[in-house]
């Protein structure tokens, strides 16, 4: 029985090693990167947190972001990627752009150069958590951004409230992520679900008129349940009926068993709560249906790009809530900063998922300044401090209670192919909502917050 | 070559002196050399691999799917069976963890992990139950498509229990309470240690499946399922079994993500992770046990990687997809296997040497002893008007059939004559039309060549039908385990070797000349040689009534007298049937004949009657062109 | 309940659901059919088929051209395949062909991903497709109404070159034997390069002429290949009238539990599957006995 002494044997180096492995805690792994790094900042009685100090320590200081390069949302992937390599070339070069938004960035934060590193989150939260922890415990990165998918969102700001890291979504319209799931170093600056039925109900109600009767079309997972949920409620407070809810599987391709139900109904609302390529398929088809004829879109939380998908013609007449759209540059010096140098360096205009991505990197930037530290309980705190900051949406910042972004939004109706001014020119904008007015009662969704430590 | 023919009536009673074992020291280290390697790999992993930026949690993740694709690998590499919807045990198993750790059910870890194990299992005996019906891409496609299910339902049936897309967050940190002490396993290197004992647990005992009875009867399936139950195993419990094993693995692996991570994903039960399980597998080497963890350390490294080559980022499984193609066109066995018989031809070694088995010989190679009642010159195997009817066309009609004990019974006739269709009924291969069939008194028709070989009577097949991929020795292992074991052993964990079953097998290949040949892949050997072998497959089961379909057929005049000798000194304790071509041969060996004619039959006597029968001469004179074949 | 008008109207559009369906299936059934290969990477054929279509629309805003643009590019596709690849695979166990065939898809993906983007992209129906068709109290489009034309025409076409022609009748002797039309010295290489052809033809024919219905993504291919899988091992895989009428029954599934509990119209899908496997393993028209 040699062998069973062998692995006898082995078993017992394996513990030894792990002794010392335990003595060396952060030596073996952050010691091999970082060589003989003095760690100063213990001086003042500040823990290791996350990936602080050894992050804090050089020249640069490294962001991780989580986007979606491949899978349904690459799109929205590729220009939250966009957006941040904006803010970034921006804040590093201390331009004025950038410091319309936050008087406090010089060249760099607090002196260091700010690095990027993005990861293909493939819209899966697996690997999106996989990346994130990569960048926090590899690339001692000092703040995670980036999502579409508020599953991807949620997960992420959780694994980085583990670390002890601050995570910023770029794109989550889930109730939950601000809700329920809200996390200490989790922050969404975007509106959201809730947001937006609260402010899309009243105004589709005055454009539409209070008798309506709704049809909705809900994507058969958590966010779509709530986000029918909600909308119901506010459009019923304003007199609208709703007379059935087709629910399908989540990234169903065809939709015409459901039209044919809807079809069947006196509806003359139809609700589009799906969202991306979903919501792209729904409409597309509700026009050949014919169900457009007598009827009206309602797109409660609408994905970039959807007016490019389904086509101006389609698109006439649509009511959607968006985080941003460019034209708002007319009335917003800092959005036609941004608006002119996304163009500049990627062609074409950004939409809200660049707009978030760029902002939530120089409002990060900016609480660091005020927090003249990286040390992340320093940062969160610096978040939830409600310092008001300029932005392309207007004044911003951050509910303390819940680490929901206090933003401002607009409300869009599709324009006549004919009254477009240029190919990009889909939407006009019939309101911009207050986002303060339209964030949910503190407790409504069952936010509680953690612990710093 | 015969010369340790005698019969013996009862099971291991070997007349040969015991030697001393064959488990010698040094065989033994180098039997144990894959376990000792891979536990060292795991020792130094964390002092050599963070140099090339593997952190702990890349390696902890490289262990994860490791785990999941020993199971895999078993079910895909070893048996065969290519499945799809792995991601359903996956997830089955994290999210049960999960949910069990989260909600507080179950506090203790190892406890969760056991049950979310055990719950992937069970998955699997079901799934397993209702996809083994079908196999190659039949098996694959409704494996996917009971995969694709699962994802459906944790998103809507169970999304209460599972979180919907959202997942299980929170999944408390893993702790190990043994009762006297409580050690906390943060993230990091501690994990690691944690998830690679556990990887290591899983590849011993992945090895000892591999190793096991139950593991050789495995290869044989994949190699060739057909001659596998032919041979007396019943083989859709061990596919069964392995299902379920592999399911196991995935429940457990599942249930670490979740810890690892503190978070399960509702993507755990994605296509998509079946699928990547599949490449990483076939990447890295499928058969191997390794080749899965070989092919996750690809698959991740090159995904981190080509994400820090600046404009390579969204391209990285394009990059993925080319070196998958490549690999699976050039190294049919992935990574692992080229690295195999690389070493394997510097060194100069053999494909496949068993170390462990034992070089005794049995002084005589054992019979079933058939039934006590039995006496000479009974009926051993009766046909009672069988007949055999494709739609219109009549193959047998009617047809009386009896072989006695002892006797060497030939049966031939002109091309189309129904030899083959008759003898598939006999066998218990194809059901009658009407009649019966009898062996020994007991009714046997269309009972199952399985059942029929366990009750002690083989056939050796006109097309060879061997295992090609193994060694002559692995071969003819097959059909002694089958007589050592009865159709179904569930011995996962034991030893393959022991002295009566080497014994015996050596006694089998003995008898068939191929002695020097017991280390050879038999896809390596003559046509003559696999002739022989496949009579030795027969033989080996310890059949006493054995039906041979031209045993004679495409051998050359040397090998001729060869195989005719060798039937001649098999013959007692044993009765046969044969189906042969060649007269001579058949005139030579039978002691009497029955002629079958346009699917009926024609006459029967001794051989001497036969060859004056002028209803015969006169059958055969009007098939004769066609004799050639 | 629902009422019966609405449960014709259901009726109906199953039936034209499922002729779609068996129109996509029906490139994954040729191939299968005759060279006994799974074509994994069919839906990767089928969103290749239906981007070319797309550029070419946008280039020669004629509806026609596309489809004979798509196709010809999936053709290519298939040609190069077969030339490249699968010819070095009829010869390995089917696993293999599944996983190289796999492989395929995944690249023929990243590359359109990589030249299209991201961003899911409309083609209208052409000219004589737009507009509504009223069918008693249903409306229903007139592009879907006439797709269950050309589904049907498409389907007999291929029926007719299947069973009247000399190719077919090597074909079909090809689904019976393959191993005996090799025997007969008919040139079996260049047979079976024009089957692999037709087959991813047929794959991207069905990608332009769905693509007016359902918007493009790189990432669509995946799930038709499913939904095609669910066809054939219904109808019966390699069995051309199976594949008829497993798209139909995939069809009114869809349709029909759409119209009584949407939740569950996929599930159902994967239900009628199992079922059809245990119950009757080989498929309500296949043969027994082909694996």
């Amino acid at each position: 029985m040699k062998d069973k002494k062998t692995l006898g044997q082995a078993m017992q180096t394996q513990v030894k090693r792990r002794s010392v492995l335990k003595a060396g805690a952060a030596g073996v792994a952050g010691g091999m990167l970082l060589p003989g790094t003095a760690r100063v900042a213990l001086a003042d009685d500040k823990k290791p947190l996350g990936a602080w100090p050894a992050g804090a320590d050089g020249d640069s200081v490294f962001v991780g972001l989580t986007v979606d390069l491949t899978g349904p949302y690459s799109a929205q992937g590729a220009e939250q990627k966009n957006g941040y390599e904006l803010a970034a070339e921006q804040i590093n070069a201390g331009a004025p752009q950038v410091q319309k938004i936050s008087p406090l960035i010089k060249k760099g934060i607090l002196g260091k150069k700010l690095v990027l590193g993005s990861a293909d989150a493939e819209t899966k939260p697996n690997t999106g958590v996989q990346a994130a922890t990569r960048f926090i415990h590899d690339n001692k990165a000092m703040m995670i951004a980036g999502s579409t998918s508020s599953a991807v969102a949620i997960a992420l700001q959780k694994v980085c409230n583990r670390e002890h890291t601050p995570y910023f979504t770029a794109i989550s319209g889930s109730n939950e992520t601000t809700g329920v799931d809200c996390q200490r170093y989790g922050f969404r600056l975007c509106y959201f679900a809730y947001m937006a039925c609260k402010a899309i109900a009243p105004v589709v109600a005055k454009e539409l008129g209070k008798n309506r009767k709704a049809a909705y079309l809900t994507p058969d997972y958590t966010y779509g349940h709530t986000t029918t949920q909600s909308m119901k409620e506010f459009t019923e407070k304003e007199g609208w009926k709703t007379v059935t809810n087709q629910v399908h599987p989540l990234g169903a391709k065809d939709y015409s068993s459901y039209l044919i139900n809807i079809a069947n109904t006196d509806a003359d609302v139809l609700v589009v709560v799906a969202y991306g390529a979903d919501a792209a398929n729904a409409i597309k088809q509700a026009k050949q249906f014919g169900l457009l004829d007598k009827m009206k879109i309602v797109i409660p939380y609408m994905s970039a790009y959807l007016e490019k998908e389904v086509g101006a013609d389609v698109m006439q007449g649509v009511y959607a809530a968006q985080g941003f759209w460019w034209t708002m540059e007319d009335h917003n010096p800092v959005a036609k900063d941004f608006v002119e140098a996304y163009e500049k360096k990627f062609g074409g205009k950004p939409r809200d998922s660049a707009m978030y991505a760029y902002l939530a990197l120089v409002l990060w930037a900016d609480a660091v300044e005020r927090a003249k530290s990286f040390y992340p309980i320093d940062v969160v705190k610096a978040l939830e401090a409600g310092e008001l900051r300029d932005s392309p949406v207007g004044k911003v910042t951050f509910r303390a209670e819940d680490h929901q972004g206090i933003v401002d939004f607009p409300i869009l109706r599709g324009k006549k192919p004919a009254d477009m001014k240029n190919p990009e020119d889909f939407f006009e904008i019939v309101q911009v909502v207050s986002g303060k007015e339209v964030l949910p009662p503190l407790g409504l969704l069952g936010c509680k917050m953690g612990d710093y430590v | 070559m015969n010369s340790a023919q005698s019969t013996t009536a009862t099971a291991g009673t070997g007349t040969a002196t015991r030697r001393p074992a064959a488990h010698n020291t040094g065989g033994a280290m180098r039997r144990q050399l894959p376990e000792m390697l891979v536990g060292a790999g795991l020792l130094v992993a964390p002092f050599i691999l963070p140099a090339l930026g593997m952190s702990p949690d890349l390696l902890t993740r490289i262990l994860i799917w490791g785990l999941f694709g020993l199971g895999f690998d078993l079910l895909f590499g070893y048996t065969g069976l290519l499945s799809f919807g792995q991601a359903a045990f996956y997830g089955t198993g994290g999210f049960v963890t999960a949910y069990l750790l989260t909600d507080g059910v179950v506090p203790n870890m190892l406890l969760a992990l056991v049950i979310g194990t055990v719950a992937a299992a069970v998955m699997g005996l079901i799934i397993g139950y209702l996809t083994l019906r079908r196999t190659g891409i039949y098996f694959a496609m409704s494996t996917l498509a009971f995969g694709e299910m699962f994802y459906f339902m944790e998103n809507s049936v169970f999304k209460d229990y599972t979180g919907g897309e959202n997942g299980i967050a929170g999944v408390p940190p893993p702790e190990l309470s043994l009762g006297f002490i409580n050690i906390h396993i943060s993230s990091g290197w501690p994990m690691y240690w944690f998830v690679a004992v556990l990887f290591f647990l899983g590849y011993l005992v992945a090895r000892r499946i591999v190793r096991s009875p139950f593991g050789a009867v495995l290869k044989a399936i994949q190699g060739n399922p057909k001659r596998a139950m032919a041979l007396g195993h019943s083989i859709q419990s061990y596919k069964l079994i392995v299902f379920v094993v592999a399911a196991a693995y995935g429940g457990l692996a599942g249930g670490l993500l979740g810890l690892f991570q503190s978070y399960m994903p509702p993507d755990a039960f994605a296509l998509d992770t079946s699928a990547q399980l599949v490449i990483q597998t076939v990447m890295g080497g499928a058969g191997t046990l390794l080749g899965p963890l070989l092919g996750a350390t690809i698959w991740l490294y090159l995904y981190e990687g080509l994400q820090q080559v600046g404009s390579l980022g969204p391209y990285w499984k394009l990059i993925l997809g080319i070196v998958f193609v490549v690999l699976v066109t050039v190294f049919r066995h992935g990574v692992a296997g080229a690295l195999i018989s690389l070493f394997r031809r510097r060194r100069q070694l053999p494909a496949d040497v068993d170390d462990g088995a034992s070089t005794r010989v049995a002084g005589s190679l054992d019979i079933v002893p058939p039934l006590a009642t039995t006496r000479p010159g009974a009926p051993v195997l009766e046909a009672r008007g069988v007949s055999k009817h494709y739609g219109g066309l009549k193959a047998n009609s009617d047809i009386d059939f009896t072989l006695r004990e002892g006797e060497l019974h030939g049966v031939i006739g002109p091309n189309g004559a129904g030899k083959s269709t008759f003898f598939a009924m006999l066998a218990g291969e194809l059901p009658t039309t009407t009649g019966k069939v009898f062996f020994r008194g007991q009714e046997i028709t269309g009972i199952g060549v399985t059942s029929v070989c366990q009750l002690g009577m083989s056939k050796s097949y006109q097309i060879n039908q061997l295992f090609e991929h193994l060694t002559v020795r692995q071969n003819v292992m097959i059909p002694v385990l089958a007589r050592l074991r009865g159709r179904y052993r569930a011995d996962l964990l034991s030893n393959l070797h022991s002295e009566h079953l080497d014994a015996q097998v050596n006694a089998a290949i003995a008898l068939v000349d191929l002695s020097h040949h017991a280390d050879t892949q038999v896809s390596e050997m003559s046509y003559g040689e696999k002739r022989r072998l496949e009579i030795g497959l027969a033989l080996a089961t310890g059949a006493n009534v054995l039906l041979f379909d031209e045993p004679l057929a495409g051998l050359g005049p040397e090998e001729r007298v060869l195989v005719v000798s060798l039937l001649k000194s098999i013959r007692q304790g044993r009765s046969m049937v044969i189906v042969e071509h060649d007269m001579d041969a058949m005139f030579e060996l039978a002691e009497r004949i029955t002629v079958l004619y346009e699917g009926r039959k024609l006459t029967e006597g001794t051989p001497d009657e036969i060859r004056r029968d002028p209803s015969v001469q006169a059958a055969y004179l009007g098939g004769m062109d066609d004799e050639s074949a | 309940m629902p009422s019966m008008s609405l449960f014709l109207s259901q009726l109906f559009n199953g039936l034209a659901t499922g002729l779609l369906l068996a129109l996509i299936s029906t490139g994954l059934t040729i191939i299968y059919g005759t060279l006994g290969v799974i074509n994994f990477a069919h839906g990767a054929l089928f969103v290749v088929g239906g981007y070319a279509g797309y550029t070419v629309y946008g280039l020669t805003d004629s509806f026609v051209l596309a489809v004979a643009g798509g196709s010809a590019v999936a053709l290519a596709c298939g040609l190069v395949m077969e030339r490249g690849l699968m010819r070095k695979y009829y010869s390995r166990p089917p696993e293999d062909q599944i996983l190289v065939t796999f492989g395929i898809s995944i690249i023929l993906v990243e590359i359109v991903r990589g030249l299209y983007g991201g961003v899911s992209l409309s083609v209208t129906p052409p000219e004589w497709g737009q507009g509504i068709a009223r069918l008693g109290t249903l409306i229903y489009p007139l592009y879907r109404l006439e797709t269950l034309g050309i589904a049907a025409a498409t389907l007999l076409l291929l029926y007719f070159v299947l069973y009247r022609t000399s190719l077919g009748l090597i074909v079909r002797a090809g689904i019976e034997d393959a191993q005996m039309v090799n025997a007969l010295g008919i040139n079996v290489k260049r047979t079976f390069l024009l089957v692999f052809g037709i087959g991813a033809m047929a794959a991207g024919f069905a990608g332009v002429i769905n693509s007016p219905i359902v918007a493009l993504t790189p990432d669509m291919g995946f799930r038709y290949l499913v939904e095609s899988f669910v066809v054939v091992v219904i109808g019966g895989v390699g069995s051309f009238p199976g594949a008829i009428i497993g798209g139909i029954i995939a069809g009114e599934i869809l349709s029909l539990t759409a119209m009584i509990n949407p939740q569950y119209s996929d599930v159902m899908l994967f239900i009628a599957m199992a079922l059809v496997l245990i119950f009757r393993p080989q498929g309500l028209m296949g043969q027994e006995g082909r694996e």
